[in-house]
């Protein structure tokens, strides 16, 4: 028994600082200046009807993460779009959705809200491209996407 | 009856219990046990000792590999491997590449309750649907794919 009581306390002394190291991590993760902001993603379409669409955003600095999607502010993108899931608690994601019905909103419209987590102080810089814009007939048409950020 | 005194001697010699064990001999086989079962002793001992280190080591070593492991994080569900099968089908309009439009189009043809072309049934089902379009735009969402 005295020989086996070293090799517990061995264990305790490696376990240990796992433990304190794993709760100090935890620890660090709260207090590190995490915040959640919306990133609000708007397409012109100009005179189209903008039936469907389709973006990518990335981070080009800062720390973020990718928490949440939500739907637009016109009815025929309400829902929530497309996106992996596999962009969740990411920095990058694909978004798409379309409208096959006839009210489709034209010029500039909010199409997406994308909710982030975004780490330490630095205020992240973001990519935007539109893969493509459709209209009614599933043509393409040009229009331009842009973000604001929000505020919770 | 009177037993000769030679006889008598030769069969108190013949009979005589021997009890005469040297004491060096009586020492050398104690000290030689004790040697043997000491030994015993100790190999099971050391056997126990590490039949338990070893237990504890794997239990040490299963404890620590757990907390390495940041079990709070979740696997993130990735799209379905069936997706990146049917990739080639997915690209409705055949402009080779899947987007948004293509599960548009899709939609569209299926509300038009159009000609359906078989190879639209994308998820395999046997039936052309909102699962097929559904299939199609998460191809065109998925992340290892993109334009920037």
């Amino acid at each position: 028994m005295n020989k086996i009581m070293p090799i517990i306390l061995t264990c305790i002394c490696l376990i240990v600082p796992v433990l304190a190291q794993q709760s100090e991590q935890d620890y660090s993760t709260a207090q590190s200046g995490v915040r959640f902001a919306p990133l609000h993603i708007y397409l012109d379409s100009g005179n189209s009807s903008l039936a469907a669409y389709q973006f990518e955003l990335k981070a080009a600095a800062g720390q973020i993460k990718i928490v949440g999607v939500e739907g637009g502010r016109h009815e025929a993108f309400k829902e929530a779009p497309y996106y992996d899931p596999a962009a969740l608690a990411k920095d990058r994601i694909i978004i798409a959705a379309f409208s096959t019905g006839s009210n489709l909103p034209k010029g500039r419209t909010r199409i997406a809200t994308i909710h982030l987590q975004v780490a330490g102080d630095a205020e992240p810089q973001y990519e935007l491209k539109l893969a493509v814009a459709g209209d009614a007939d599933g043509k393409e048409i040009p229009a331009e996407i842009s973000f604001e950020k929000g505020e919770i | 009856m009177r037993i000769p005194s030679k006889l008598s001697a030769d069969l108190n010699a013949l009979f005589e219990p021997r009890v005469g064990v040297p004491p060096e001999v009586d020492r050398a086989v104690m000290d030689r046990a004790h040697k043997h079962f000491a030994a015993l002793q100790t190999s099971k001992g050391r056997r126990l000792r590490v039949h338990w280190a070893w237990r504890i080591a794997a239990a040490a070593a299963v404890i620590i590999f757990a907390f390495s492991l940041d079990l709070t994080k979740q696997t993130t569900p990735t799209t379905d491997r069936f997706l990146l099968s049917k990739t080639q089908a997915a690209d409705i309009d055949r402009n080779g590449r899947v987007d948004i439009l293509d599960a548009f189009k899709l939609a569209k043809q299926i509300e038009s309750a159009g000609p359906a072309e078989t190879e639209w049934d994308i998820n395999g089902d046997g039936l052309i649907d909102r699962s097929d379009v559904d299939v199609v735009a998460l191809a065109a969402v998925r992340l290892d794919k993109g334009v920037l």
